[in-house]
């Protein structure tokens, strides 16, 4: 083969993976592309693209799932289950990271076990639990809930990451006579953001796209995350196109904007904090 | 050089709260499979007849099996596609990144909206896939794809695969980019054929992210009852009832609370069990590589 | 400036004292249900409307939580102690929360409970107490388009199954698809009214494990039915399995794809919506001349045990129990009273469904008067689908696996 026709063919086979990936795209597309539908279009003809810019389902939608407010509780549930996580988790990863013994051994062994287990199976105590401390229905309650579900991979990763600090930084701070907790908290905890910025992806993740644990603990509408309103909105019955699809656009959209805007750093976080 | 009490202290408000919603949760799990708790009243111990009645029933044995198959295939699927697209992307620096961030797109959505969405696409009548079908002129091909026994599960392996395809393809090609560069130059200066030096030089190398990437979507596939509760219920005929659905319907269906402890006893014991032996049989081929 | 005189002050302060009387004893009742949204309103809002209108000092908050996420919503909420004050019930829900203690006994010497039908009667009361009040009880049968059969030169909805095989022959060889027979739904209606009609045993000793389904002649002859239906083109059994009885299956109705389909009254509303879908209700085709009207007493209200506005409560239901409000749902929901004298919601294009229930083709679903436990409904479903997919199954292979479900539950 001439290296004209090699280069021309390997650009033929780029251009054909670029195609084969933006066709992986095409569930996303339906979805936006059916939102803009009405319900008879969608029924006449289940292919098709929008003919108009119809938002009468958005208005619909934005109404009947009190968007905004699902909007600002996955927010404000997401930051505080963030902070309590990161603190919690990376002041009890710096002992972890810096000794191997028979303490640190089985606090991770625990970890993991945390790591592997299915949310669902901790859930019906965690009812009962929380009934006794007069924690369902309440921001607190989910906050909680979400932060011991998230807490077992903080650790984890926080470990991997403050090993990865070289200890001379430390060892000064000691010869000053510091206590663990200060050197904790003036040495380790500033280098910590980009482990924090990696996590908060994590949660945020979580607390927006987990439907379980919110529909269990939290019954007032007023206090129901995005995607609980989202399922409650389209119902588990008799689903209407018209009514789901905007309603499935409106649930994803906000993390989908986040992902466009900062996905370098998005997927090399996730991924990093596997690979560790 | 001693450590201070205070160092571990350290580790005390995250371990009092991983004891206190975790720890102790599994505890009371325990417990209460052996009573017939219904979650209402009060709950009396009954012994093993729960753990009896698992493996007394075929269904409850089905539900393994059809466990089994869900995660063998989404995890076979999973982890060769995304070892293909990474194989390709890792040798394609131009459009390595607009592809890799496509093909994580679908991990950023939520389970409910992935499967309201794909049961769309799979509709039997005004469904997108069968109008894809008849478009290009296989509409023989045409099914009900989440009513049919047949297909149904491989149609929900299919949906998970597509979400978290991109997340694999992700770690394999950090596998990628950490092969030590002077190999990739040895095997070019070999004159060695592209598919040669992946089979004999990359592929070994990449051990460590095969290992993360089976664990990681084993471990995922098994916990998940999302897709197939929102998509077909369990059915047609139990096709798709996975474990961790049979759970979730004995808590929220039936009211039988102390059953579905039972059911997530042992459905912990065997995610811990597969988890484990996978490592250890993984990392004994990374170290004997 | 509003202009001021005697009479606007009189007034005012008319007003003022009302609203320091209601400010003192407003109570708000928390009330859950699965109806009262877009698609199945039931006339509940108007009626809550109605009903604030008529006591001022009581606000009704209604939540509307469907009926499979009533299961896992409401149990931790009344173990909780922060239940709705009224919620919407059915009888499987009375079973396991009143027996836990969990409602409000309603007591037996209400005005409504003397007026009730006498055969709701031993239903509604568990031992000496009673935990719900019934709103409706809703007929199951079978939908069928007249335009579809018109077409075909029949104009009568069939009530026999030698009716039924004739019309499916004459459907079938125009090129209409017969019948919608999902396993999910449709299919056990037809088995069910069929086998109980059939059957020697009563209901209540199968759903007691006291006799069993696998040995019955009446559900093996129901099923060996089936057979027959697809042998006589009525029903395609690969078809159905990608029909969701509670959405495909009723788009494929509403857009006139199939000529009949067993299903609940409660769809009346909305396929009446449908512009020029002609259609009429009709019983289950049977062995009788009759046909089968599977009535199903469907929802009711019950108040929690814990309910601090016990009154309000009570006075809540009651007002559902008059006749002219209880009217309201019963047109909305096309449902008939459960109290005696109480006229029906049903429209014109249920008379065949009517003219059963007179004929004396009338059968209880056995799950909503407990004569069968709920798990065993869903593995009619499961069992029923599966048997569709595969008719070489042996009745007693599809049999077996419901006095299994029965099994479970003793």
């Amino acid at each position: 083969m001439s290296p004209a026709v090699r280069a021309i063919s390997w650009k033929l086979a780029q251009a054909l993976v670029v195609v084969v990936v933006i066709a992986m795209l095409m569930p996303v597309i339906y979805m936006l592309a059916m939102s803009f539908r009405t319900a008879e279009e969608i029924t006449a003809q289940p292919l098709g693209l929008p003919t108009q810019l119809y938002l009468g389902n958005y208005a619909r939608a934005i109404e009947g799932m009190g968007y905004l407010r699902s909007v600002v509780n996955s927010l404000g549930i997401t930051l505080s289950v963030t902070v309590l996580v990161a603190f919690l988790g990376s002041m009890a990863a710096y002992p972890l990271a810096r000794r191997a013994n028979r303490f640190t051994k089985i606090v991770l062994l625990i970890v993991a076990l945390g790591l592997a287990t299915p949310p669902f199976v901790t859930i019906t105590p965690i009812y009962v639990i929380f009934r006794n401390m007069g924690l369902l229905d309440s921001y607190l309650g989910i906050i909680i809930a979400f932060t011991a579900l998230n807490l077992p991979l903080a650790v984890f990763f926080y470990t991997g990451f403050i090993g990865a600090i070289p200890k001379e930084l430390e060892e000064a701070a000691r010869l000053d006579n510091c206590g663990p907790w200060k050197i904790y908290w003036y040495i380790i905890r500033p280098l910590l953001g980009p482990a924090t910025a990696t996590l908060s992806l994590f949660v945020t993740l979580m607390v927006w796209n987990d439907f379980t644990y919110p529909l269990l603990l939290l019954t007032t509408p007023e206090k129901f995350t995005v995607m609980i309103s989202v399922y409650r909105f389209v119902g588990n019955l008799n689903i209407q196109p018209d009514m789901l699809f905007p309603a499935a656009v409106l649930g994803s959209l906000p993390l989908l904007l986040l992902f466009v805007a900062f996905q370098r750093r998005i997927v090399s976080g996730v991924t990093a904090g596997a690979v560790k | 050089m001693r450590d201070p009490r205070s160092f571990y202290m350290l580790t005390v408000p995250a371990l009092l709260f991983i004891g206190a919603f975790f720890l102790y949760p599994i505890a009371l799990s325990v417990q209460m499979s052996f009573t017939d708790f219904s979650g209402v009243g009060d709950a009396d111990f009954v012994g093993l007849k729960n753990y009896d009645r698992f493996v007394s029933r075929d269904r409850y044995l089905n539900s393994v099996w059809v466990t089994v198959k869900f995660t063998f295939v989404v995890v076979t699927v999973q982890t060769l596609l995304g070892l293909i697209f990474a194989f390709l992307l890792h040798r394609m620096p131009a459009i390595r990144n607009f592809c890799r961030a496509v093909l994580f797109t679908p991990a950023m959505m939520s389970f409910v909206i992935v499967g309201y969405i794909w049961q769309f696409i799979y509709a039997p009548y005004s469904g997108g896939l069968n109008a894809l079908l008849e478009a290009v002129g296989l509409g023989g091909l045409s099914r009900g794809w989440l009513g049919d026994p047949d297909t149904a599960l491989y149609a929900i392996a299919l949906t998970h695969v597509w979400m978290f395809v991109g997340y694999t393809t992700a770690i394999f090609l950090v596998g990628f980019a950490n092969i030590p560069r002077d190999i990739e130059e040895a095997g070019r200066l070999d004159g060695a054929k592209s598919l040669q030096r992946f089979w004999y030089l990359e592929l070994p190398l990449l051990a460590p992210s095969i290992t993360i990437n089976v664990i990681l979507s084993t471990v995922g596939t098994l916990k998940t009852f999302e897709l197939p509760f929102i998509m077909t219920r369990g059915g047609p005929d139990r096709a798709t009832n996975t474990l961790s659905l049979e759970i979730v319907n004995n808590l929220f269906g039936s009211y039988k609370f102390g059953f579905a402890s039972a059911l997530s006893i042992i459905m912990l014991v065997i995610v811990v069990v597969v988890a484990v032996v996978q490592n250890t049989y993984l990392k004994r081929r990374e170290n004997n590589q | 400036m509003p202009h001021f005189n005697i009479r606007t002050l009189g007034l005012a302060t008319a007003a003022l004292a009302l609203g320091t009387v209601a400010q003192a004893q407003s109570v708000t009742l928390d009330v859950t249900a699965w109806k009262g949204n877009e698609t199945e309103p039931a006339g509940l809002p108007e009626l809550i409307e109605a009903f604030e209108a008529a006591h001022p000092d009581i606000d009704v908050e209604l939540s509307y939580i469907s009926r499979l996420d009533t299961d896992v919503v409401l149990p931790p909420r009344l173990q909780g102690g922060n239940a709705p004050d009224v919620m919407m019930t059915d009888m499987p829900l009375v079973k396991i929360w009143g027996g836990a203690g969990l409602l409000a006994d309603l007591g037996t010497s209400s005005d409504w409970y003397t007026r009730l039908e006498p055969g709701l009667v031993p239903s509604v009361t568990s031992g000496d107490a009673t935990y719900i009040m019934p709103l409706e009880v809703i007929g199951m049968g079978n939908f069928v388009n007249m335009g579809l059969l018109n077409s075909v030169g029949i104009d009568e909805a069939p009530t026999t199954l030698d009716a039924l095989k004739a019309a499916c022959g004459a459907l079938d060889a125009a090129g209409i698809k017969p019948m919608v027979f999902t396993g999910g739904f449709s299919a056990p209606l037809f088995t069910i009214a069929n086998g109980l009609e059939a059957s020697e045993a009563a209901a209540a000793d199968l759903g007691a494990g006291d006799a069993t389904f696998a040995e019955n002649a009446g559900f093996g002859g129901a099923i060996d039915e089936i057979r027959a239906l697809i042998d006589a083109k009525c029903v395609d059994p690969d078809a159905q399995a990608g029909l969701d009885p509670w959405s495909s299956a009723l788009s494929e109705f509403k857009a006139g794809n199939f000529a009949m389909m067993p299903q609940g009254a409660w769809n009346i509303a909305d396929f009446s919506s449908v512009e020029g879908l002609d259609f009429a209700f009709a019983p289950i085709p049977s062995g009788k001349a009759s046909g089968v009207a599977l009535d199903l007493f469907g929802i009711g209200w019950s108040i929690s045990a814990g309910s601090e506005n016990m009154d309000a409560a009570k006075t809540f239901i009651e007002f559902f129990a008059e006749e002219a409000n209880l009217q309201v749902m019963l047109d909305a929901e096309s449902a008939y009273s459960p109290f005696q004298g109480g006229a029906s919601g049903m429209p014109d294009l249920a008379a065949p469904y009517d003219q059963s229930r007179i004929d004396g083709g009338v059968i209880m679903y056995p799950f909503a008067v407990l004569d069968w436990p709920k798990p065993l409904e869903a593995e009619i479903w499961d069992s029923l689908t599966g048997f569709l997919l595969n008719t070489d199954r042996s009745n007693e292979d599809v049999l077996e696996r419901w006095d299994e479900a029965v099994e479970d539950t003793l």
